[in-house]
């Protein structure tokens, strides 16, 4: 199993890994009790810092989507991450939502979009 | 039976070595800047009609290189036959090697430096399977090794018989020097081109396996049964023990050297099948930078730079010393 880091994307590193990481397990293909890499083989893997690939696993962990265990590694955690509110949860669709609109998308095109993406989450039965 | 004649001991390995060597040369080496098409020199990618132009001068001076590589192989040898000072033959298969991993490196970096000095970014894939150790290396074996080199130690020690402390401490070195190696072997990679990323990854894999094995063999257990046959002859035998001993110690030796001769052969066979298709590490570079000739992260690097040191200094001391004698 393979996570695409692009070469034009401008989100800092560790964001990539994290997002690309929370990607796979909305997919399905990081499944509960599957162990990550270490942070040491991941940084040597992509050659980059140590501490960056351990801010991504310190936030994916802050999240609830891995559990760090001395010595096993990062383990992905149950799909049900630590509960969070409302209002916090929204806040990266909004943003998302406003760069849509931005862009110049109509209101029938930004939905057409949001429902070809969760398709292709539900392609891999990642989402219920 | 009549103990093995030390003479003929060394026209042997002579006799062994020059077929191994040319073999390699010819199926290898030769065309080696070629391994991954003619859209390639070296791991670099090279503009079409490169060969027709420019290319010509590179392969020639890489043509060039190994010529003199082999030649300065040949003149000793040669040297050797004619002042027959075959004592002087594992310095000449040793100074081969040592003379050639550093120029071919350099040569490798040579080439990125001129022909490919920024390459083009391109996506870079991770590989989301762990690397455990134990997957690589049988720390068993790697227990019996260090078990056998003290074993050596001790019967050389307490055989009370002279013996050649700087040979058995550089064949010590070789030996558990390459279990941190074999480490920095498993953790050593190169970034993965988001591209055909499946096949990328087991091309490195079986790389990574590859070299593991190979300088198992080659280096450490080889090393091993000389270190250990030494000490068995000189610490537990009498001075003149049945000739069936030493041709037993031989034979060992040679059984391993030629096993991982073998393994060396086939295993760079696959490779080349393997990895002609895909894209080397020396041609491109991910968004966070470029990876070295020895990879990504630096565990590799150091522990390289001390090993291969240490067996340079050894040596450097050891003529410093002694001179050619």
């Amino acid at each position: 199993m393979f996570l695409t880091l692009q070469d034009n994307d401008k989100r800092p590193i560790y964001q990539q890994i994290t997002d690309g990481i929370k990607d796979l397990i909305a997919r399905g293909e990081l499944r509960e009790r599957m162990t990550l890499p270490s942070v040491r083989q991941v940084a040597g893997d992509l050659g980059v810092n140590l501490n960056t690939v351990a801010v991504a696993y310190r936030q994916l962990q802050d999240e609830g989507f891995v559990t760090v265990r001395h010595g096993a590694g990062a383990v992905i955690s149950s799909r049900s991450p630590h509960p969070i509110n409302q209002a916090e949860l929204y806040k990266p669709l909004q943003t998302a939502l406003t760069q849509l609109v931005l862009s110049g998308l109509t209101g029938r095109e930004i939905v057409e979009t949001v429902r070809e993406q969760l398709a292709l989450l539900q392609q891999k039965g990642g989402t219920r | 039976m009549s103990a093995p004649n030390v003479v003929g001991v060394y026209v042997f390995i002579i006799c062994v070595i020059v077929p191994v060597l040319v073999y390699a040369l010819v199926k290898q080496l030769w065309n080696l800047p070629l391994q991954n098409g003619t859209g390639y020199f070296f791991g670099v990618e090279v503009p079409p009609g490169f060969y027709e132009g420019p290319g010509r001068s590179w392969m020639g001076g890489f043509h060039a290189m190994v010529a003199a590589l082999y030649g300065v192989c040949a003149v000793g040898l040669v040297a050797i036959v004619a002042t027959r000072r075959w004592e002087m033959t594992p310095w000449w298969g040793g100074g081969f090697a040592l003379l050639f991993v550093p120029t071919m490196f350099g040569f490798q970096a040579w080439t990125r430096h001129k022909l490919a000095a920024d390459p083009p970014v391109r996506p870079v894939a991770l590989a989301l399977e762990s690397r455990r150790m134990g997957d690589y290396i049988s720390w068993p074996m790697e227990a019996l090794a260090v078990a056998l080199v003290a074993l050596s130690w001790w019967l050389l020690l307490h055989g009370g018989r002279h013996f050649d402390w700087q040979s058995t401490l550089l064949q010590s070195w070789v030996v558990l020097g390459m279990i941190p190696g074999k480490m920095a072997m498993v953790r050593l990679s190169f970034p993965l081109p988001a591209e055909r990323a499946e096949e990328h990854f087991r091309f490195q894999e079986l790389s990574r396996r590859f070299w593991i094995r190979l300088s198992g063999i080659i280096l450490q257990w080889y090393m091993l049964v000389v270190l250990l046959g030494v000490a068995v002859l000189r610490g537990v035998l009498p001075v003149h023990p049945a000739p069936v001993w030493r041709w037993l110690v031989l034979a060992s030796g040679f059984a391993v050297w030629g096993y991982g001769v073998i393994v060396m052969f086939r295993g760079m066979q696959r490779m080349k099948a393997m990895g002609r298709e895909l894209r080397p590490p020396g041609s491109w570079k991910t968004p966070f930078g470029r990876a070295s000739c020895f990879g990504t992260g630096w565990a590799f690097q150091i522990w390289f730079a001390i090993w291969f040191g240490g067996i340079l200094a050894f040596i450097l001391y050891s003529l410093c010393k002694h001179g050619f004698k």
